[in-house]
């Protein structure tokens, strides 16, 4: 860890290390309205973590209902038209 | 599923463009070097989501037509699920570690998580004391990446920096996702419950 080149690259990568925690910290909604410097690292994981189960879980329900949805509407055959309005709103 | 890699259509490569460029602003920060290394997919337009719509809209005619009599309901919405992941999987283009590997695992996914955390556990048993003291000190950072690691697929074992990349793509997809299939339930007629027809 003493070495000079060492130094250099842990250098590169702790730069690139907080750009990205930033980049991060961006798309957490929670977080992104404070000033980046008083959220630590560690805030910054844990709520990444809570963030990305919360939108599995928003899939997996979305998921139940899908199906729901299909099954009672009799849609192996999805309306053509509904569709396009859909796809090219 | 290899008929989802079929669906697969050659997307335009404008699209891509104006999407990064338009990541770069919303981010702010001079992102020059990592926009290289791996190259954004613009989860956000909304040909991205489009494309998502049609092919998952495919994908869950196919399955509701394989199985249609023979496979139970509460299996079916885990299958959409599946679906669901893996077009989304597709659309990421094979650009992301976190995509390949969900195409790249096996269709009952679930079970091999569970049957993995129970190895685990037998393992700390046969432990030594001190390594397991050890573990207990790690640093909060990093026992939280590794819970973030567990969360993303694919990205148990990368390192640090590629761990941070795959997530804010993975953030990203997975809203676009939601979006996409808040959009269709809403289509299907599932704003409300007493929207149902019959």
């Amino acid at each position: 860890m003493s070495g000079q080149k060492s130094c250099r690259a842990s250098n590169l990568n702790e730069n690139e290390i907080n750009d990205l925690v930033w980049r991060l910290q961006a798309l957490l909604p929670r977080l992104n309205r404070r000033t980046d410097s008083r959220v630590s690292v560690s805030k910054i994981l844990k709520e990444t973590c809570s963030h990305i189960k919360k939108l599995q879980k928003e899939v997996e329900e979305l998921s139940e209902r899908v199906i729901e949805l299909m099954e009672s509407a009799d849609i192996t055959e999805i309306d053509e038209e509904s569709l396009r309005r859909l796809l090219l709103h | 599923m290899a008929s989802l890699e079929s669906i697969v259509d050659p997307i335009s490569s404008e699209t891509y463009q104006e999407g990064s460029q338009r990541k770069r602003r919303k981010i702010g920060h001079d992102a020059g070097n990592d926009q290289d290394s791996l190259p954004a997919i613009p989860w956000r337009s909304e040909t991205e989501q489009r494309t998502y719509s049609s092919k998952l809209v495919e994908a869950l005619r196919r399955v509701l037509r394989q199985g249609s009599s023979s496979t139970a309901k509460p299996r079916l919405g885990r299958d959409v699920r599946e679906v669901a992941d893996r077009v989304l999987a597709v659309t990421a283009r094979g650009r992301t570690r976190w995509s390949r590997a969900i195409l790249a695992s096996p269709l009952s996914r679930r079970k091999f998580q569970r049957q993995h955390k129970k190895v685990k556990k037998a393992a700390n048993g046969l432990k030594k004391p001190e390594v397991r003291r050890e573990r207990r000190r790690l640093p909060a950072v990093q026992r939280k990446a590794r819970v973030l690691g567990r969360l993303v697929p694919g990205c148990r074992k990368v390192s640090f920096p590629s761990l941070l990349e795959e997530t804010t793509d993975y953030i990203s997809a997975l809203e676009m996702q939601v979006r996409a299939m808040t959009a269709l339930t809403e289509l299907l007629g599932g704003g409300a419950p007493a929207n149902r027809l019959g």
